[in-house]
């Protein structure tokens, strides 16, 4: 059991489309949110926002910052404290960590999707001399994790600068570099913040020479602050208005916007969040995508404040929601330019088509449930333009999705590998190529021997091997994808005692001699046992496999023989000899109920095996093979 | 294997001959109809009237490790059966036998008194039923008698332990009507009899073989033997084998152990591991026994029962044909009108249902079978027999294309060995003649006619092609 509440936590790290798929069951369960009459302090009663007043905001006066940080750094809580001091949200409403919609974020303490607030903040800056003239603050949230780096970067390059937040006690952590670097390639002002200050184990100025060391940050930048006392807290936001640059989009341009997130509600249709490059939009224009080519009408615009609040106009710089009539969120794709409709724009750069990277198969564990699974699906995905679901038949699962990942389902994590493999009849393979991630793991030094091992089992390549403190090392590897899919973070932490932090970024294909390792019983390959793995593992994973399944296959009336093979070459083979007794011979005078009815249970369970040829696998061999198969 | 499809007895003619009956037994009528079949079984028509009735005697001196049975444990202190079954008579067996009455004359019979159909069966099982009285065995006789009629020569059986009873108390029963008896001996050794809390010993075993065997006017007995016994031996089971053989019953019953929960043997041990035989083992003594009891002229003509030809046990052919039957006292199950109900096990419960049958406030319901009920149950039953499933019956009460799909789905096993379908003849089939009556769709022309398990390697994994069967069936 314990193995597969691992399985489910590490699907869960990885596999967008459940996060997701829990923001649209939010959405649906709890539409009054959308609506609800919070009333803004400052603009009177929400919805009551005019356009006009909206103009008044130059680029000049506008600031698109994000806050990024590793998990845990207190960067929902920071968040909460900028929204509180602009009367965003009133102190002690709503719910904390405001940004962090999804029950799931809060939950796990990780934002997945990307939310945006527009506040207003007065503030005295010397430019301006004496006056004290209203800015309008856009903070743009980014998904915490880099499973998204594709989407957190889309969200960066909708900003000018960024909140470096680093926890004073913890210091420097995996994600921390990984965003710094993300940021700091999109060009953005860091203003760093060492945050939770309050700590007895607070070591600030430790904290001020690794950001020195690793990132090249003047120490006197640094603010120190504590989201949770408010200590410093009034310093942020003059930071960022001081350090942080204003959009540098052309007013007088046709429209042209960035399009930041999408998500489906019920009754308004798709909405999505864009950030305004270029020019005005208004209510009524007529846009169109660069990516697709399709053209929409403007319905409503507005500003999340935080709220949507309709504007009917969004400027230069500005960045809110629009409301276009698509149907579906697969036409909002992330990254894409929504432009002037009937002209030609150079579109933004950075967009790229939603790329798999991570497939799996999901099938219902009764046949006969695979309309409702194929229903709740589409409920789920409806609203998720980075979900493809195909439907697929295994010989041994039955009718089945090709898909995302529910940890209550019996489901298959395969690579993505773009050569045809070795059973591929009639096509002879030139080569494998395979993805590949840069993963960055900070470590307490006296874990560096395991941790390599680790990675070096996985057939990682070491790039960086540097020491952040005194205590702490940071390892570079690049890593197949497939070997940290499914337990390596488990594993990491288990080997660490739970002190590695670990992300990775996605990284180029590489060659690699990746061999499909079929898996025989009684001579029948069973697709959905099927792996892609190292050549040079295979007679080892093979072995461990037939000898695991061997274990978990009951012994049946007659003999099965469980093999491991590479094309026509058995590489590992065990025999299951044949079942010898089951037989109720004991005489239950008139009373057949009994035996019939554990002759019910016996076919009962026989129909929660998945049947291959004649031999019955038990579903926890499926999910055996996973945990084995996937990184060994 | 093949051979093991023919009826035993047409190969192996007894080695003795059979006994000769003084007087003509009730099975004598069974003995001669079947020539050349262990027994000739009737069309399965769930509407005939019972004609059989089992009567529940649920005491016991004290519960053995391996029994789950609704069973009333009457302790050693209890009244030793004098040897005329008279003097005192323990209050609890004669309060219990009131109730039985009771329950007897508020069943009504089925269809209805006129047109009913006299007894032909009755089986007194237990506990250990030897150890009511025989006067009040008489008593519930004779009340079976008055209220559903008894044929000319009914089988009457009854259960035995060793110990409990003496020749004249035997002849007390045979007087009073019973005319079989079903010996409780379990095992041949001291060891193993204490092991599974047995209240006898081996000497009170000979004694009671020695009683039976000796006892005129009694032709038909049986002999129950349980194998996988913890530490039992393969010496040991050819030990008991071998005595079981030599004192002649004409039946015999070999009950492989089955580990129930919540009894002592529940708590002490668990199936296949030490000192219980592991799995192969305990095929192993399964299949020495079909061995043994074979040569010794026995028919396996079920999974756990062995008899001598014309010897089957009547009334558990009752229950493998899935006819109807009466049931009476603690915990036993009827099967009326379509219907299989079980009393409940305890006996307070019991006397209060009574009461409800009494008042009418009780019924036995009368309803029309779930056919896939109806067709599972003629499955299990029919495939613990060398008879087996009899193809066209089955066909002409289910479908045909069920039937085919039941064809289909054993036909890997009929390569393998663990089945055997047989034609009208009771001829075994080749699997490729096999092949071709599924590819006419078992039409007209066609040769396969029954089904069965072999023996003894089909037998040992009945659970499993049943199961499997069902799930044809019910899927």
């Amino acid at each position: 059991m314990a193995g597969a509440a691992a399985l489910r936590r590490s699907a869960r790290r990885i596999v967008r489309p459940l996060a997701t798929a829990t923001a649209l069951s939010r959405t649906l369960q709890q539409p009054e949110r959308l609506f609800s009459s919070q009333a803004s302090p400052e603009h009177g009663p929400r919805g009551a926002m005019s356009g006009s007043e909206l103009g008044l905001y130059t680029p000049e006066l506008i600031r698109n910052f994000s806050i990024i940080a590793h998990v845990d750094h207190g960067k929902s809580t920071l968040a909460d404290r900028l929204l509180e001091l602009t009367g965003t949200i009133q102190k002690g409403h709503g719910q904390p960590q405001y940004l962090d919609k999804l029950q799931v974020e809060r939950e796990r303490g990780i934002t997945v999707k990307a939310q945006t607030a527009t506040m207003f903040y007065w503030h005295t800056s010397a430019s301006h001399g004496p006056d004290t003239p209203r800015y309008l603050l856009n903070l743009i949230d980014t998904p915490g994790h880099v499973d998204f780096s594709y989407e957190v970067s889309r969200s960066l390059a909708a900003c000018q600068g960024a909140l470096l937040v680093v926890d004073a006690a913890q210091g420097v952590q995996a994600q921390t570099i990984a965003n710094f670097y993300l940021a700091f390639e999109s060009n953005l002002s860091i203003v760093p913040v060492i945050n939770k200050i309050d700590q007895p184990t607070a070591d600030p100025d430790n904290v001020k020479d690794q950001l020195k060391r690793l990132f090249d940050i003047d120490p006197s930048e640094a603010l120190l602050t504590s989201a949770k006392t408010g200590k410093g807290l009034e310093q942020v936001l003059p930071a960022v208005i001081e350090r942080i640059p204003s959009p540098p989009g052309k007013c007088d341009s046709p429209v042209r916007m960035l399009l930041l997130d999408s998500y489906f509600d019920e009754y308004k249709g798709v909405i999505c969040h864009v950030a305004v490059v270029d020019g005005a939009l208004h209510k009524g224009d007529k846009i169109a995508s660069a990516a697709t080519g399709r053209t929409y009408e403007v319905q409503d615009v507005g500003i999340m404040h935080p709220e949507l609040t309709p504007t009917g106009v969004l400027y230069t710089g500005q960045v809110g929601y629009v409301i276009s009539g698509m149907r579906s969120t697969k036409e909002a794709r992330i990254g894409d330019t929504l432009h002037q409709a009937k002209i030609t724009v150079e579109p933004l750069p950075g967009f790229k088509p939603a790329k798999h990277m991570v497939f799996s198969g999901l099938y219902p564990a009764d046949g006969s449930d695979f309309e409702a699974l194929s229903h709740a699906i589409e409920k789920l995905t409806c609203n998720d333009a980075s979900v493809s679901v195909t439907k697929e038949t295994s010989t041994a699962l039955g009718m089945g999705f090709r898909k995302l990942n529910l940890g209550s389902f019996c489901s298959k994590v395969q690579v993505e590998n773009p050569a045809a493999l070795a059973s591929n009849p009639g096509k002879r393979v030139v080569g494998c190529w395979e993805p590949t991630v840069i993963a960055t793991i900070i470590i307490p030094s006296e874990y560096v021997g395991p941790v390599i091992m680790l990675c070096s089992e996985r057939r990682g390549e070491q790039i960086e091997y540097t020491f952040i403190d005194a205590q702490r090392a940071l390892l570079k590897y690049r890593l197949p994808l497939k070997e940290i899919i499914v337990d390596f973070y488990n594993e990491l932490k288990g080997i660490t005692s739970g002190y590695a932090t670990f992300d990775y970024e996605d990284s180029e294909y590489q060659q690699s001699d990746l061999v499909k390792m079929d898996i025989l019983l009684n001579g029948q390959p069973v697709d959905a046992m099927a792996t892609i793995v190292h050549n040079q593992k295979a007679q080892r994973i093979g072995r461990e496999l037939v000898e695991k399944l061997k274990k978990i296959i009951d012994r049946q009336m007659f003999e099965i023989t469980i093999q491991a093979a590479i094309g026509s070459k058995v590489i590992a083979r065990e025999t299951l000899s044949a079942m010898r007794k089951n037989v109720l011979a004991k005489c239950y005078g008139g009373d057949i109920t009994r035996k019939k009815k554990l002759l019910e249970k016996q076919k009962e369970g026989k129909k929660r095996m998945k049947r291959v040829g004649s031999v019955d696998i038990p579903q926890e061999a499926f999910h055996e093979l996973l945990k084995s198969s996937g990184s060994k | 294997m093949l051979r093991s499809a023919f009826p035993l007895i047409s190969h192996l003619p007894p080695k003795k001959s059979p006994p000769i009956h003084p007087r003509p037994p009730p099975v004598r009528q069974y003995a001669t109809a079947t020539t050349s079949h262990p027994f000739t079984p009737p069309p399965l028509p769930p509407s005939l009237p019972p004609a059989s009735a089992y009567v529940h005697l649920p005491f016991c001196r004290k519960r053995c490790h391996y029994c789950d049975f609704p069973i009333v444990a009457l302790g050693s202190s209890s009244p030793t059966p004098s040897p005329h079954g008279e003097g005192a008579e323990d209050p609890r067996i004669t309060d219990y036998v009131r109730l039985l009455l009771r329950e007897v004359a508020a069943t009504c019979p089925v269809p209805d008194v006129d047109d009913g159909v006299p007894l032909e069966t009755v089986f007194f099982g237990g506990g250990t039923s030897s150890l009511v009285p025989p006067r009040l065995v008489a008593v519930v006789l004779d009340a079976l008698r008055g209220r559903f009629g008894l044929s000319q020569c009914p089988e009457v059986s009854i259960e035995m332990d060793p110990g409990t009873f003496d020749a004249a108390r035997l002849r007390e029963l045979i007087g009073a009507g019973v005319n079989r008896v079903s010996l409780g001996v379990q095992a041949f050794q001291e060891d193993l009899l204490q092991a599974c809390g047995r209240a006898h010993g081996l000497r009170e075993v000979h004694e009671a073989v020695e009683i039976v065997t000796a006892c005129e006017g009694l032709q038909n007995w049986s002999m129950d033997l349980i194998s996988s016994l913890p530490n039992q031996t393969e010496a040991m089971w050819e030990e008991s084998l071998r005595c079981t053989v030599d004192a002649r019953p004409t039946h015999i019953s070999v009950y492989d152990l089955q580990i129930e929960q919540g009894t002592k043997f529940g708590q002490m041990y668990t199936p296949g591991v030490h000192p219980l035989p592991s799995d192969s083992e305990s095929a192993n003594l399964y299949k020495i026994a079909s061995k043994r009891l074979s040569e010794a002229g026995y028919h396996h003509n079920e999974i756990s029962s062995y008899c001598k030809p014309g010897y089957e046990c009547k009334h558990n052919v009752t229950y493998w044909q899935n006819r109807s039957f009466y049931a009476f006292g603690l915990g036993s199950a009827s099967y009326i009108n379509s219907v299989r109900f079980s009393r409940p096990r305890r006996m307070k419960e019991y006397a209060e249902w009574v009461q409800n049958l009494e008042n009418g406030t009780w019924s036995h319901e009368s309803r029309n079978s779930d056919m896939k009920e109806m067709a599972m149950d003629v499955v299990m039953l029919s495939l613990r027999t060398a008879w087996g499933l009899d193809l066209r019956s089955f066909s002409k009460s289910f479908g045909k294309s069920l039937t085919l799909s039941l064809c289909n789905t054993f036909k890997p096993f009929l390569e393998s060995g663990l089945v055997i379908v047989m034609d009208m003849q009771r001829q075994a089939l080749s699997p490729g003649d096999f092949e071709l009556d599924l590819q006419n769709k078992c039409d007209s022309g066609s040769r396969s006619a029954f089904i069965r398990l072999s023996d003894p390697d089909g037998f040992l994994l009945s659970n499993e092609l049943i199961s499997l069967a069902f799930g044809i069936i019910s899927p």
